[in-house]
């Protein structure tokens, strides 16, 4: 290749460019040419993590949507219209995750639900704001997702405020001493220990010390003997439930007696068989609550177990509660229109949800959400104190 | 009748046995051994530009757009790793250095994106200067560790700070404005309506790819590339020669590092949201593996390497859960069957008459050289 | 103060094992065997998988039946490996060395998903965990099974260091780390011991992967991936392709990231190990034993 030769590809190829650019009318330059349609289905987005390590969470979203999506259409749709569900892997990466989400909107989707991650959740909502899609975010519940003030964004799990301060609650109901807090440097869970600290020292805890942990280790016996050396009686893990496992059976090897609290990332029925059976005393998680937990929701359960064959997991509940809000917006407005859903939502007040009945802030959570204590009892995670009393 | 009859003269011995590659300033040459090639070359240029007037999907332009960035950062790493010969485990590092850089400057120091450039190019300077100043005196392997080290503390270090985000990291990154018009209005032209947002990043890599092209290959082409070559196959020899290799290699960094800045903050500003997520080891591998696996200083080669590891798990969406075991055997296959990379640096087409110039010659070298005499 | 050695040699003797086996190839035929690290992690799983069929077949003492599981999982990941070299390195062992670096990396990600499909992407308990309690040692606690995992890594590393040193095969692997040519033409099957060192190493990370298996309770499909960076790191820090200084080199890394938790707290660990490796790497360029020893097997 020579300078010459250089030159005359680059002649050549604007000539065959504006060539082509001249006798496209068609004219892809637009953008999607098969946007959002008023006619059809009404169709929902959604991304979960279908690959990667967060991958069974992403089955539990989607089943919980498909719940909500086949209910919807048995009672005739909306606005005399199916309802139909596409589903994309966001891996929990903000690369792959943008390009789920352009998929969506090229496949046009009029609305969008789910999201895990908060780090791959977070540049997905530009994206469906400025397609004019409304949407509503399942899992995710980073703080920073309502800092870009889009307004047509809604959270339906509680923000890691929320949860911190149900933690500081029991924490104090427990009476602990000396609380030792871990996370593992991940968005979400270092948002929870620094709220956790946040909430907790003008309550009087006192936070003895602070530490992170790498979630692909296996051997976290510096940090179990800090704890054990820092005469903690109490320890907030945010992590995931693997490395909370290991941490909680490697501080009690290492002596450790007091109460270990895990965020709601761990609260898996995996925990108990991980920690190993010497070491599932005393270990408590921060929830929203379940099926199980309420009343009433049998029904749904067994429909559930019937489509499936297994027991709905973590944010099933959520996925499924996403869609009832978005659909209920939808009716309200009339319309699939990012601003009047929007408004629509906005003006939902007591929507009853698994987590209780619904009433959106300014900035698209949930004014009132009730993260409930669950403690590790025969190998499963049941109701201990829903911090109402 | 002559008594003596002139024996004809073999024809081969005033001819070199071997056609010998061209060497310096040449006309273009529409014959020729590779010309196919540069054909082939010049058709890819011009369609990847017509492209989006035939199909804009959204979709299609983030993925073509992210390929992009792949494309940008291979050829950067091509610069350090093909032609100098520094194996580089941390590359991703200067990526998350300009990409943090620009994304500090416009939303802590309200700069504008453009204002921002020169920042980037600086701050990347500094961080090749600093990444590169220690390893000048390690080879080959301990190089490799110590740019893995760095790259890891890089991303930790953003994980830990403030003025990063933390593991958030940096959201709402304002696009690119120039006087008054911002992109995300959009413009027309000739009666077509662009749709700023997603087509701009597309013909902006674009064009930054064809621009770096011709840079290095430029730079690749005079005394800088070849003093590189020289070192990359010999060190020691290149120093006996009067090369200044510490020169070579710090400039091979630079050249990198401010490369792949400039690619972090198109990123950065087309993502709109960073976070150290998107800096880790192994996207440092991956790229390695465009520029291994397209063929090591070949820039057509790298171009596909790089096309090939970043679109590959995009067409696999379908079979998600096999993907990435798929992927692994598919690199072990090409490997074994092309081990000098997909488009080596002397490539010619299979059914080209003039293969034989390519075996007698012998395949290129474009190992990194092996430390066997290094420690005695 | 012990404490923090305590915790330090701990984390350093797994790192040390595995770390063994990276050297050794590396010595050899100068490959980074990315996938070494998923060879341990297919040990942990060979492990579970046997120690699943045995217990059901027979009913042995806890300990003589991990020992017993251990070998032959050694046995079955260091026929793992040779296959590896023969399918994934030998035919391209003559390509540049990166080629040989991208096969490694594409075999890494095979073995991970490879193992996701089988045993899907949750971790799984393992059946079996040493679990006696913990001592007192000099002011400092540690679990009974980490003392086990350090005599464990020191006896394997003795019995290996004594093989190479000793026997006729040891003195193959000598001499082709020092000139692969000059050792053919004295009459030794290069491809045999190289296929030897194969089996070595894999066998090495194979029980590390057992041990870690036993040792921690939990086995998961990507736990290769972390360790075999460490290893990588520990066996550079030694001097890589030099087997003492793989040793050396992953205690120093284990004590490094132990003073790093408890000076800097666990969010600075990495980075303060990976600080002192490139101070110390750029006033020894060559690592802790790697210009000194000219023998580098």
């Amino acid at each position: 290749m020579t300078k010459n030769s250089l030159v005359q590809r680059l002649v050549l190829a604007t000539a065959i460019l504006s060539t082509l650019a001249l006798t496209a009318c068609s004219g892809g330059v637009g953008g999607d040419q098969n946007g959002p349609n008023d006619e059809g289905p009404i169709r929902i987005g959604m991304l979960a993590p279908l690959t990667g390590s967060e991958s069974v969470y992403g089955t539990y979203l989607r089943n919980g949507a498909e719940m909500a999506v086949e209910e919807i259409n048995a009672q005739g749709g909306l606005l005399g219209r199916p309802v139909e569900l596409v589903v994309e892997d966001d891996g929990c990466d903000a690369q792959m995750a943008t390009a789920g989400a352009t998929k969506l909107v090229s496949a046009g989707i009029h609305l969008a639900v789910g999201g895990y991650c908060s780090g791959s959740t977070l540049p997905t909502e530009q994206i469906f704001y400025s397609n004019g899609i409304p949407q509503v975010i399942t899992a995710a519940n980073g703080s920073q997702l309502i800092e870009a003030g889009l307004d047509s964004v809604f959270l339906v799990n509680g923000l890691a405020t929320q949860q911190a301060q149900s933690a500081v609650k029991f924490a104090q109901k427990q009476g602990a001493q000396a609380i030792f807090t871990v996370d593992d440097g991940d968005a979400y869970p270092k948002g929870l220990t620094d709220a956790f600290a946040e909430y907790g020292q003008p309550a009087g805890l006192n936070i003895v010390a602070h530490e992170q942990i790498n979630k692909a280790e296996k051997d976290f016996g510096s940090v179990a003997t800090a704890i054990v050396g820092s005469g903690a009686d109490f320890v907030f893990c945010t992590a995931y439930v693997q490395p909370c496992a290991l941490l909680n059976q490697q501080a009690k090897q290492y002596g450790f007696s007091g109460d270990f609290l895990i965020g709601d990332g761990a609260v898996d029925a995996q925990f108990a068989d991980l920690t190993g059976a010497a070491y599932v005393e005393r270990v408590y998680g921060t929830f929203t609550q379940t099926p199980d937990m309420l009343v009433g929701a049998e029904q749904w359960l067994a429909s559930y177990q019937a489509k499936f064959g297994a027991e709905p997991g973590p944010y099933t509940t959520q996925a499924y509660d996403g869609v009832r809000v978005m659909a209920e917006g939808v009716r309200l407005a009339g319309s699939t229109d990012r601003q009047a859903v929007a408004d629509a939502i906005h003006g939902l007040r007591g929507f009853d949800l698994f987590s209780g009945p619904a009433t959106f802030t300014d900035q698209g959570v949930l004014a009132d959400s009730s993260f409930v204590i669950v403690v590790l009892k025969d190998g499963k995670f049941v109701l201990f104190d829903d911090l109402k009393s | 009748m002559a008594l003596v009859r002139a024996r004809p003269r073999p024809p081969d011995l005033l001819r070199p046995p071997v056609r010998l590659p061209e060497l310096g300033p040449s006309r273009w040459q529409w014959r020729g051994p590779r010309a196919p090639l540069r054909l082939i070359g010049v058709l890819a240029v011009a369609g990847v530009f017509v492209l989006p007037f035939f199909n804009a999907s959204t979709y299609l332009m983030q993925i073509m757009t992210s390929a992009y960035i792949y494309v940008m950062l291979a050829m950067g790493l091509n610069v350090v790793v093909g032609y100098a010969g520094l194996l580089d485990l941390g590359y991703i590092a200067f990526f998350a250095v300009g990409a943090y850089t620009s994304g500090i400057a416009t939303t802590r120091l309200g700069l504008s994106q453009v204002q921002a450039i020169p920042l980037v190019i600086g701050i990347c300077v500094l961080a090749g200067v600093i990444i590169g100043g220690p390893t000048l005196r390690l080879r080959s392997d301990y190089l490799a560790i110590v740019t893995l080290g760095f790259g890891e503390i890089i991303r930790v270090t953003a994980n830990n700070l403030q003025v990063t985000g933390g593991p958030a990291g940096i959201y709402a990154i304002p696009g690119w404005q120039f006087f008054g018009w911002r992109l995300r209005d959009g413009f027309t032209i000739g009666g077509l309506k662009f749709n700023g947002q997603v087509t701009f990043y597309y013909f902006v890599a674009l064009i930054v790819i064809v621009l770096g092209v011709l840079g290095i290959s430029q730079i690749a082409r005079g005394r800088l590339g070849r003093a590189w070559k020289a070192v990359r196959d010999d060190e020691d020899a290149a120093e006996a020669m009067g090369i200044n290799t510490y020169q070579a290699k710090i400039t091979a960094y630079i050249i990198g590092a401010v490369w792949a800045g400039l690619a972090g903050q198109l990123m950065a500003t087309q993502q709109s949201a960073i976070s150290p997520p998107s800096f880790q080891f192994l996207h440092s591998a991956l790229i390695l593996m465009a520029v291994v696996l397209g063929g090591m200083g070949s820039t057509p080669g790298v171009i596909i390497g790089a096309l090939f590891i970043s679109l590959a798990p995009e067409f696999l969406r379908g079979v998600s859960d096999w993907r990435y075991l798929f992927f692994g055997l598919l690199l072990i296959v090409v490997m074994i069957f092309r081990p000098a990379g997909l488009w080596p640096a002397t490539s010619l087409l299979p059914w080209s008459r003039d293969r034989r110039l390519q075996a007698e010659t012998g395949p290129p070298s474009t190992a990194v050289k092996s430390d066997h005499r290094e420690r005695t | 103060m012990i404490q923090v050695i305590v915790n330090g040699l701990s984390v350093g003797a797994f790192y040390a094992l595995v770390a063994l086996g990276y050297s050794m190839v590396y010595g050899i035929i100068k490959l980074l065997n990315f996938a070494h690290g998923d060879i341990y992690m297919l040990g942990a799983y060979v492990g579970f998988v046997v120690l699943g069929a045995l217990t059901s077949w027979l009913s042995l003492p806890t300990a003589l039946g991990l020992v017993l599981v251990t070998l032959v999982t050694m046995a079955l990941t260091g026929g793992a490996g040779v296959l590896m070299e023969r399918v994934a390195y030998r035919p391209i062992r003559h390509a540049p060395r990166l080629s040989l670096l991208i096969t490694a990396v594409g075999l890494s990600f095979a073995l991970e998903y490879g193992v996701r499909q089988i045993f899907g992407p949750k971790p799984s308990h393992f059946p079996v965990q040493i679990d006696a309690g913990s001592v007192n040692l000099f002011g400092a606690t540690i679990t009974t099974a980490r003392i086990i995992v350090i005599l464990v890594a020191g006896v394997l590393m003795v019995v290996l260091s004594l093989f190479v040193a000793k026997t006729r095969q040891g003195r193959a692997m000598r001499a082709i780390a020092l000139d692969a040519k000059a050792a053919r033409l004295m009459g030794i099957d290069v491809d045999r011991t190289i296929s030897l060192v194969f089996f070595i190493g894999s066998a090495l990370a194979g029980a590390a992967g057992v041990l870690a298996g036993a040792v921690y309770g939990t086995i998961d499909f990507l736990m290769g991936f972390i360790i075999g960076i460490k290893a990588f790191t520990a066996a550079v820090i030694g001097g890589i392709g030099n087997l003492y200084g793989a040793m050396l080199g992953g205690v120093a890394l284990g004590l490094l990231e132990s003073f790093g938790v408890a000076w800097l707290g666990g969010q600075w660990r990495d980075v303060f190990s990976f600080l002192c490796l490139i101070l110390f790497l750029t006033f020894r360029p060559t690592g802790i034993l790697g210009g000194r020893v000219v023998e580098r097997m």
